[in-house]
Formats: C-alpha cells, structure tokens, sequence
C-alpha cells in the first residue's frame, strides 16, 4: 500500500515538484499519473522511491515512512519496488539472462532460486529464446521486456514505471502495457506515469492527474482528459 | 554477507580490474610512481639513521684516573666498569701503556719527552656503552667516584647530532606524509574514472535495492589489486636501483678509505620490512582511493 498525506516537494532552486498531494494507492490497484512534462509524475516517483525526500507531508510505501527513514534502509525498501524506465536501463555488458539474474543476485538470493525464477520471468515477458543476447541485439521492445522481467523477477508487491512507452512505436507500445496489465491481474500493484492519451483513455483504470505538482483529478476508470 | 556474495565482489573486482586494462594500467603506474619516490625517501631516512647510530656507537667515553690514584681507588674503578650492565666493551690503558703510545708518537720528536716518566701519566680506561643514550647518566656517576680525575665525553656534538637527526625524521616524515596525500588523490582520480565509466551500471544497481556496500566492494577489490600490483613493481624495482647504488657506494667508499665510516643497510635485511611497508600503503591508496572516488555516485 501506497499512501501519500500532504505531500509537498521544493527543491532547493526553488521550483515546486509536488504541492499538497494526498493520496492513497491500495495493493493490487492499477494506476496511471499522467500530466504534461513538468507536472510532477516524476517527483511521486522520485518520492516513493526516496529518490527525494518531501518537504512537507508524509509519504507511506509498504512498510517504509519515506520521509522519516535512515539512509542504510534504502535499498530494503527499493527490493520491494519493481522500476521500468523509459530508457531500459540495462546494462550493455550481461545477457539478457544475466540482467534478470543480477537483480536476484544483488539480493543475495539462492543460486537455485535465481535458476528457477528468472527462467519463469523471461517466459512471462516472451524472452524466453533470447536468454543468450545482449541487449543492444534487441529491439526496444524487447530490452524493454527484459526490464520488466527484471523488474518482477523479485516478486515485488510494486512495479513502478516511468514513461515506460516513451520510446517505442505504439504497437510496441501496447504489447507493454499488456504485460503490464497482466503482471497486475497476477497480485501486483503497477503504477504507470506516462502521457500516452490513447492508452490511458482505452485500458480505463485509475488516473491520478496532475498538474503544476498538483492533482487537480483522481478517478477511477478514467480518461486521459477530463471530457466525459 | 554470504559466502557467494563476497565470490562475487571478487570475481567482480578482478573482472573488471581486466576489462579496464587501461585504466587499471594508469592507476598502477602512479602507485608505482609514488611508491618509488616514497622508497626513495624511506632508504635516504634508513641510511641516515643507520649511519648516525653506528657513528655514535664508535663514540668513546674516556676515564682518567688521578695520577696518585691507589691501587684500591684504580681497582674500584675497574670493578664498576666491569660490572655495569650498560657497558659492551672497555679497555685498560695503564700509565705505561700510554708512555708507551707517547714515545712510539714521538719517536721523531723523543727530545720533547725528555723528564717525562710514566708518573706523570695517569692511567685511564676507553668505554664503549652498548646504548649511547645512557652515556650521560654513566659519566656523572663515574665522575663521582674516588680517584676519578675527569670523564671525557663529546657531550656538545652528540647532542648536536641527535637533535640534528630529529629535524630529518621529521621533515622527511612530514614529506612523506605529504606524498602519500596526494599520491592517493591521483589514484582516487584514477579510478574516479572508471568509476565514471560504470555511473549507469551503479544507479542501475541502486534503483534495483543493491546495498553501497554491494556496489562498493568491487571497486575496493579493484583498487587493492592495483594498489598490490604496484607495490611488487615498486619493490622490484627499488631492489634493483638500491643494489646498483650500493655496489656504487661501496666501490667509492673503499677508494676514498672512509668504507669503515659509511655503510649502507644491505637489502637483505631490511628487504622483507619494505615490501610489507610497501604492500600496506599501495593496497591503502588503492581502496582509499576506490572508496572515495565511489562515494559520489552512491547518493542516487
């Protein structure tokens, strides 16, 4: 569970990242945060990931209070957050088994484990037969996919997701938000900030909008734009 | 932290202390360099030290008696030099003896001993201390005892030597001070450099919940092999250069006749020290230097 109460970001230029945002995200949710650029969807990101710790307010994320939390528990609280970026973020010299594997491996997991749970997250995500490539032999989509086998190779209860479609052509594009959609009908709680209107307005789940770093909308099943 | 974990922190760290052959390279080339600067210094202080105490070691203290001194008086003496637990070595030299070294000094010039007698002579004693620090306390209190004439003792000129060997330990320890700082800035900016290299590969393994430590150790693994690597270079070559300058030494001193007087420290006996000396501070430049050039990237 995800709750923000009050959340104000300043940064120390003095620009706003978030004002007065308040909000509650219960496990197994689907949700969008969408807004233009600057608007603030990377900063909740940023916080729940304590990236960034808030100005103001108090921010829960599983069992963590972001924003009263020692520096050494940070990566306790990031094995319980899945992240996909908009840039894959891979690293260039592993295969793509190796990738996934790294994830578990950082985690001081099993050796049996990480050869029974990364083959099952690289069939999950359809990467099955390029377990031996390197990630720049691979199309966008496909790194992309890795991402996200990485990203729930640890079983997290959180997958958070950061313009995960930014730069895959919209076919592309919606065989992600498929996998995304599925690993979320298995338990999941996936968060998504992006501002691609056509699926947000056609998957029809939660949409946390903001703007200027404020939520100006929170409604279930919603639209990208506040027509209907 | 597991067994397989520290495996892989090893593993890691000499994989990629291979893959940046360059780098790595580099950075073992400044140890190598600071070290052999260092070495320099280092055997310039060991010599110097060796020498002034071997100097001092051939300072001798010399007891006259009085020249009416009793048989019991001279007798006294002898048995208090004999028996001090400071004493290495003492020689007896009687009035006749030193009469003797008179007229075989003199033998030219025999006029000018004429009306001299033994008598006139006193007999005295050549002490050597096994410790030249207790040489102070030693002469007052054979000066105090009966039939002592005087204690003679280059005082003045010893302590002009120590105090004068304190101010080169000193200076050369603030310079090697100063040369371990800022050979270990080099080297952190070094590695700073592969460090800067693999920045996405560590906020990749931040944003995945890996510990500083996790991401640390490999690097500090990479800076121990370099630092290591540098120090057995250093070492070899500091041998080789030092044996050089010692057969160099040696040869010169024996033409000029003072190879009794300068010495060096052979190798052989202080080698073993050295190289430990030398691996304990390229393996510390090496991490210190991983760990500080790391630290940046860590607060993601």
């Amino acid at each position: 569970m995800i709750e923000f109460r009050n959340v104000t970001k300043r940064y120390p230029n003095g620009t706003i990242g978030l004002q007065d945002a308040t909000f509650t995200i219960e496990k197994g949710e689907f949700v969008f945060i969408i807004g233009p650029s600057g608007s603030g969807k990377s900063t909740l990101l940023k916080l729940m990931l304590r990236e960034e710790v808030p100005t103001e307010g108090e921010v829960y994320v599983n069992e963590f209070s972001i924003h009263d939390m020692p520096r050494r528990e940070v990566p306790y609280l990031r094995r319980g957050l899945g992240t996909v970026f908009q840039d894959f973020r891979l690293l260039p010299n592993k295969t793509v088994y190796d990738n996934v594997a790294f994830a578990m491996q950082i985690v001081e997991a099993q050796p049996k484990d990480i050869r029974r749970q990364v083959p099952v997250a690289l069939a999950l995500v359809g990467l099955s037969k390029k377990a031996r490539a390197y990630p720049d032999q691979l199309s966008g989509g496909e790194q992309q996919r890795v991402a996200v086998a990485r990203a729930i190779v640890n079983n997290p209860s959180v997958l958070l997701a950061d313009e995960p479609t930014g730069n895959l052509d919209p076919e592309t594009s919606w065989e992600i938000m498929n996998l995304l959609d599925e690993i979320n009908q298995r338990g999941t709680t996936v968060i998504v900030a992006t501002h691609e209107k056509s699926i947000v307005d056609q998957m029809r789940k939660r949409v946390i909008n903001l703007e200027y770093g404020r939520i100006i909308r929170d409604v279930q099943e919603g639209n990208y734009t506040n027509e209907d | 932290m597991k067994i397989r974990t520290i495996k892989y922190i090893v593993k890691e760290g000499f994989a990629n202390t291979y893959k940046n052959i360059l780098m790595s390279l580099a950075s073992v080339s400044m140890v190598i360099a600071s070290l052999l600067i260092f070495g320099i210094f280092l055997m310039l202080i060991i010599n110097f030290s060796y020498n002034m105490n071997r100097l001092k070691a051939q300072v001798e203290i010399v007891v006259f008696l009085e020249n009416n001194a009793s048989q019991f008086e001279t007798d006294d003496v002898e048995m208090k030099i004999k028996n001090d637990e400071r004493v290495l070595t003492y020689v007896k030299i009687t009035k006749e003896q030193a009469y003797a070294q008179l007229v075989t000094q003199y033998l030219d010039d025999s006029d000018l001993l004429v009306g001299l007698t033994p008598d006139f002579l006193s007999d005295s004693f050549r002490i050597h201390l096994k410790n030249v620090e207790d040489s102070e306390a030693f002469t007052e209190e054979i000066r105090k005892m009966q039939g002592v004439e005087d204690v003679n003792y280059p005082y003045e000129s010893l302590k002009k030597l120590s105090t004068f060997l304190n101010w080169i330990n000193i200076g050369s320890m603030v310079v090697l001070a100063l040369l371990l700082v800022i050979s270990v800035s080099i080297i952190a900016n070094t590695i700073k450099l592969t460090v800067y290299a693999r920045r996405k590969e560590i906020e990749i393994m931040k944003y995945i919940g890996a510990s500083d430590w996790f991401i640390r150790w490999p690097f500090i693994i990479e800076g121990i092999i370099i630092g290591f690597i540098g120090a057995i270079v250093s070492f070899i070559l500091t041998s080789y250069l030092y044996n050089s300058v010692e057969s160099y030494v040696n040869a010169s001193t024996l033409e000029y006749g003072i190879n009794d007087l300068v010495k060096l420290v052979p190798l052989g006996s202080v080698g073993g020290q050295i190289f430990v000396i030398y691996a304990i501070i390229g393996v510390v430049m090496g991490s210190v230097g991983s760990i500080i050039s790391v630290r940046k990237h860590l607060n993601v």
